[in-house]
């Protein structure tokens, strides 16, 4: 590049906004077909039970009613993304209340509501899994007898109720301990807590004639959901065709099948396309929400603030069923020894099985909990060693060149930047500016996921540009920067591309909109595309303007030369009419990063791709009576690697603080015995427009290697350091430490009057 | 098949009549932001939905001293009506944390006191105002104190052949003034945890209380009144120690359950908490009004 | 009960429907009448995705029956602007970053116009008032704020002002 970008890096407005802001954009939740039906779930009451007696008669002869499945209508297979446990109904045993035993499919969704009463189901009730502690404990009934017959990743360290126990291993604690002038020991403890997408999770699907079905969803992965979708309907893949027309949010909760697979047996019984759609309470008992945590966490540190050695163990509460536990108590690992230099580790990540809903990935997994415990624990330590809580870290904290905790090589480290002008943006100088008023800080880093996307990129005869991708826009606009790349590279602009994208049948495989992946691997898809349409063009216009190739270069819509110009219009037209157009194929899959093998086991997120760094800093008062809390400001320092486009990037940061505020002061899903007790959005408190602060976002720029002009992964990370930054903040404010989350109103006032809760 | 048949009566008296002919299986339909959400979750299950929009004579408020509601004047009415933006301050300040602007703009003063949630934000106030309900049925009108109306969660006084038909609240005595405190999880769209309204009328050196009444909402079965700690702050001069010692009573005076929004222990701190800062906001009303 | 035949006026639009007495304004829109512009969620008044004008009042589409709004003007996010033209407050939150995943964005600009109709000239903190009643997971709030207090720029400016 030898020009300054023209494209990237720009504020432009996202191609999608006009349908968003006129109604006429299609969500899944908005799709319906002619003639089609209403599909509702029949779900268990039990959370640990035989299922004795299933009666669907009555059900199935209620006026209205035209299918009524159960296990017996799909394929005996199991499926689950690490360890294939999951049926689409139970059989013999439920294992939390909510999981799907039947489902009806009606002519509206009153008859298919009123017909679920109709459905008699007989429960012998077993001892339920209630928690972590209970599942660990010894002699605890197994939530999955036949452990050990399931598929699954086979470096997963599984046992009992344990479906991964993955580790870190680095030099030896125990000298570190020797070593260290303090030791810090404390335990956390993190809620489960909600995506709390506005759209609820829906699919419509539709068989033809010829035994093919299509399915209109909202997931993150189509392809995923079409590999899952074949094994449940026991059909090739090839048969099955999942479409995304548009996703109300996400963060993780719609990455596997949901109500997908419901539809779709619902239609292939009824003979007629079926809609299934959840509802609040379902998303609150049946969904895929954030594993709740607990976190033991032992720190060896000398007197001058230098950390010696970290022994961690992490329990993630996966639920009834394995879903993305193993993989998440992986990355956990690597979040629990944080960006910090530490010669010896020892850090462990389990996922457990409960009696609860099974849980999933929900926006930077493991990311709040572990790094509310470390964040949280370096300012104790801090504070114990009479240390500035800034200068602890700025003592301990990885820089370029240095090792990560796999041993991978860490280049692009902006964190010293991000943690310098955060606390410079906050005033970190007047820590506590007036009674009940404190400052906060916290550090972290996160991955961007790899994984391959191809992208197709078409130029029409008119010089506008098509971008087909197997990607799907979940509302990061993700989509729009990735096509501002292929604008830079084309020479066009960002108005003159169109985007199709998130059909497993008409667009090239993309491994799906999660891990923070999307602009960085179809951007650089685009730039591939790109390089070879460029090629194409050149060498088709050198003849006509009598230039050697080398001397051509796109440019204002053209290919430009010394000698003249042609417009990419009249290439493009040219094509068509002479062989097919002008047409192109790229691909991108992330390079591996190279770790020490020996240092982990159970692992299956051994390094962090393209890592990016960030500090957050908070202002806040605390009214000692109430416990409520007032946000003064916000401040944000993200190392984003090149801003693609610096305000969605803000609105990936203003967003992602909102819901990691959220998961820190309210939200919380109560169970009691199993049941969850406040499934309804009165009582799962999300933030308002009154509970949040602005925030001020620093975008600071170390750009990586890999990425589309050096940018990394920019859409979790926000979520992380919210609840170690409010706690600090907090616990400088009243002198009150609280080490479990969410930290509520109640929480600060009993700690504050001294008791224990 | 819809779950229920509806009526839109067109006078107060077919309204009636329609009740006394349905009884226990009919619903008067107000604003419906709690009769429908109650209706989808299957809580009750009414054959017959009179709605009342066609009725004449409910929506006004009328201040001439007395304040009188109709049964239909919503909350956002009464944030708009500036003749209770004086001394009955404490009515508005119920009315603007109701849920948000959309549910503000359809729920109905009727059918909050009817729906009798134990944590309903207009109930503390018009408690503390001495409000009391008029009840028109086939054999007339009565007038009920809101005391006497609210019997206990979703149940109050009200026969099911008669209608609601507005809420009335005495003239304030002079030096009087009144607030409302609401704690919750969140700043908006919340059920309290706790309410606190309080009516304080001061004396002619502004120094000394001679009448207070302090009511509390989401800390019993219905709102209540803190009748010891009006006692006892009666006579008194007003300040941290009378407004201390009445918190403590009105602590005393509540019966919180814990659930999953609070615990009873955090709810009877906040009422202290509540009752101080209502009471000093009253005194802050009262003295700048004079 | 047999249907009701009800005649609702939507976008100043007249529309004969006949449907049970216990629909909802919401699933009438969405459902008879095709408009899926006014979104779907919670259906207890606890999201706002909902929202939709009734005489120019921001209204819980999902608590309202369809049987009450006879009478009314309904306005749909469909409604605020003619085709092809956007109105200042979508072009606002086009503009300003504000719309990313837009699921909540059509009762958001819905419960915005209502309020700048009867507060031309609010504060940040008005706006965020204003609000509160439209959850909005994606965007923490802050550019929508921004783009509301933009668009009541805008539409105060006089006739002619750039």
């Amino acid at each position: 590049m030898s020009a300054p970008p023209r494209v990237v890096g720009q504020s432009l407005a996202r191609i999608d906004a006009p349908g968003k802001v006129t109604g006429s954009a299609v969500y899944a939740a908005d799709f319906a077909l002619p003639g089609m039906l209403y599909g509702k779930v029949f779900r268990s009451t039990e959370p640990h039970a035989r299922l004795v007696r299933l009666d669907t008669t009555r059900a199935a002869r209620m006026a209205g009613v035209r299918a009524v499945i159960t296990a017996a209508d799909a394929a005996d297979v199991r499926y689950g993304a690490a360890v294939k446990d999951e049926p689409a109904f139970a059989s013999d045993i439920v294992r939390y209340v909510g999981q799907p035993v039947a489902a009806v499919a009606a002519v509206t969704l009153e008859a298919a509501e009123a017909a679920l009463a109709l459905i008699e189901a007989a429960y012998e009730p077993l001892s339920p899994v209630l928690d972590v502690a209970a599942a660990l404990a010894p002699g605890a009934p197994l939530v999955h007898a036949a452990w050990q017959s399931y598929t699954a990743i086979p470096i997963l360290q599984r046992e009992g109720n344990v479906c991964n126990r993955a580790r870190i291993v680095v030099g030896d604690v125990e000298r570190g301990w020797v070593e260290a002038d303090r030791v810090f020991e404390h335990r956390f403890t993190t809620a489960m807590v909600h995506q709390g997408y506005t759209e609820p999770r829906a699919a419509v699907a539709a068989w033809d004639s010829s035994g093919q079905v299509t399915v209109w969803s909202n997931t993150q992965l189509p392809f995923d959901v079409q590999a899952t979708l074949a094994d449940i309907l026991a059909i090739a893949p090839s048969k099955i065709r999942v479409i995304v027309p548009g996703v109300g949010g996400a963060f993780g909760g719609k990455l596997r099948v949901g109500v997908e697979h419901f539809a779709a047996l619902l239609a292939r019984a009824s003979g007629r396309p079926v809609k299934v759609m959840t509802t609040s309470e379902e998303e609150l008992t049946a969904a895929y929400p954030r594993q709740g945590t607990v976190i033991e966490l032992k720190t060896g540190v000398t007197r001058d603030g230098r950390l010696t050695a970290r022994q961690g163990r992490i329990y993630f509460d996966t639920g009834a069923f394995a879903g993305s536990g193993p993989g998440v108590a992986s990355v956990a690992t690597l979040v629990l020894a944080g960006p910090y230099r530490i010669p010896n580790l020892f850090i462990e990540g389990y996922a457990v099985y409960t009696n609860k809903t099974n849980c999933g990935s929900y926006r930077a997994p493991s990311g709040p909990q572990a790094n509310f415990a470390v964040e949280s624990q370096m300012d104790i330590i801090a504070d114990a060693l009479g240390i500035d809580p800034l200068e602890l870290r700025l003592r301990n904290i990885v820089h370029e060149g240095d090792e990560g905790p796999t041993g991978q090589v860490l280049t692009a480290v902006g964190l010293e930047e991000c943690l310098r002008r955060a606390a410079e943006a906050i005033g970190w100088r007047d820590r506590r500016p007036g009674p009940g008023r404190g400052k906060g800080l916290a550090c972290g880093w996160w991955t961007t996921t790899g994984g391959s996307s191809g992208v197709y990129v078409k130029i029409n005869p008119d010089g506008t540009v098509a971008l087909n991708t197997g990607a799907v826009e979940i509302g990061t606009a993700a989509l729009t920067g990735a096509a501002q790349v292929l604008a830079e590279a084309l020479g066009v602009d960002l108005a003159d591309i169109t985007v199709v994208s998130g059909d497993t049948f008409a667009t090239p495989f993309d491994f799906g909109a999660q891990g923070s992946r999307t602009a960085f691997a179809v951007g650089n898809a685009c730039r591939a595309a790109a390089a070879e349409l460029q090629r194409k063009l050149v060498a088709q216009a050198a003849a006509q303007l009598g230039a050697p190739e080398e001397a051509l270069e796109l440019r204002d819509k053209h290919v430009v030369g010394p000698n003249g110009r042609i417009s990419l219009a009249d290439l493009a037209r040219q094509s068509q009419l002479a062989g097919g157009g002008m047409i192109a194929h790229g691909t991108f899959i992330a390079p591996g990063t190279a770790y020490d093998t020996k240092r982990v086991e159970g692992h299956v997120y051994p390094a962090f791709h393209s890592p990016s760094f960030h500090a957050h800093a908070v202002d806040l008062s605390v009214d000692g009576e109430t416990g409520e809390v007032t946000f003064h400001k916000y401040v944000v320092a993200q190392d984003v690697g090149f801003a693609l486009n610096p305000t969605y990037i803000e609105g990936q940061i203003e967003g992602g603080v909102a819901q990691g505020l959220g998961q820190t002061l309210s939200e919380e899903i109560v169970y009691r015995d199993g049941r969850v007790l406040n499934a309804n959005l009165t009582d799962y408190k999300m933030p308002t427009t009154l509970d949040v602060p602005r925030v001020e976002s620093i975008l600071v720029a170390h750009p990586g290697r890999v990425g589309p002009f050096g940018a990394k992964g920019v859409g979790e990370p926000p979520n992380i350091e919210p609840p170690a930054a409010v706690a600090n903040a907090i616990a400088a404010a009243v002198g009150v430490r609280i080490t479990s989350l969410p930290i509520t109103a109640e929480k600060i006032v009993l700690a504050s009057r001294g008791d224990a809760r | 098949m819809s779950r229920f048949e509806y009526h839109e009566p067109e006078s107060l008296r077919d309204a009636i009549a329609l009740a006394a002919r349905f009884g226990t299986e009919a619903s008067f339909l107000a604003g419906g932001t709690d009769l429908i959400v109650q209706l989808e979750r299957g809580r009750i299950a009414p054959r017959h939905v009179i709605g009342l929009r066609r009725v004449p004579g409910l929506t006004g408020i009328e201040v001439n001293g007395r304040v009188t509601l109709g049964a239909r004047v919503t909350p956002r009415a009464i944030e708009r009506a500036p003749e209770l933006a004086g001394a009955f301050r404490c009515l508005i300040e119920g009315a603007e944390v109701i849920g948000g602007h959309q549910v503000r703009n359809v729920a109905t003063v009727g059918g909050n006191l009817v729906n009798a949630s134990p944590a309903a934000d207009l109930v503390p106030g018009l408690l503390a105002l001495a409000g009391a309900v008029t009840l028109v049925g086939p054999a007339g009108e009565r007038e009920v104190s809101i005391e006497h109306f609210l019997l206990g969660p979703n149940r109050t006084a009200r026969r099911p052949d008669e209608l609601l038909t507005r809420v009335s609240l005495p003239a304030l005595p002079t030096r009087a003034a009144t607030a409302f405190l609401k704690a919750g999880r969140r700043r908006a769209m919340e059920i309290a945890v706790v309410g606190v309204a309080a009516r304080l009328t001061l004396d002619a050196s502004l120094e000394r209380c001679l009448e207070a009444r302090i009511a509390l909402g989401a800390v019993a079965p219905t709102a209540v009144r803190a009748h010891q700690a009006e006692r006892a702050l009666e006579g008194q001069p007003v300040g941290p120690e009378a407004f201390r010692r009445a918190a403590e009573m009105a602590q005393d005076a509540c019966r919180p359950i814990d659930d999953v929004r609070a615990s009873a222990a955090f709810r009877r701190h906040l009422v202290g908490v509540l009752v101080r800062r209502a009471l000093d906001r009253c005194v802050t009303r009262a003295r700048s009004a004079a | 009960m047999a249907k009701i035949a009800l005649t609702l006026e939507i976008n100043r639009e007249r529309h004969e429907v006949l449907v049970e007495p216990d629909r909802t304004l919401l699933d009438v829109l969405r459902t008879d009448l095709g408009l899926t512009g006014t979104k779907t969620n919670c259906l207890d008044a606890e999201c706002g995705v909902c929202t939709v004008l009734v005489d120019g009042e921001a209204v819980n589409a999902c608590l309202y029956l369809a049987v009450v709004a006879q009478g009314r003007a309904i306005t749909t996010i469909e409604g605020l602007a003619p085709a092809g033209a956007l109105h200042p407050l979508q072009q606002a939150f086009v503009e300003l970053g504000a719309v990313q995943c837009g699921y909540c964005i059509p009762g958001m600009i819905l419960s915005a116009k209502a309020y700048l109709d009867e507060h031309p000239r609010p504060s940040e903190a008005q706006v965020r008032e204003a609000l509160a009643g439209n959850l909005c997971r994606c965007t923490g709030y802050q550019k929508i704020v921004d783009a509301v207090l933009a668009a009541a720029e805008r539409l105060a400016a006089p006739v002619g002002a750039s």
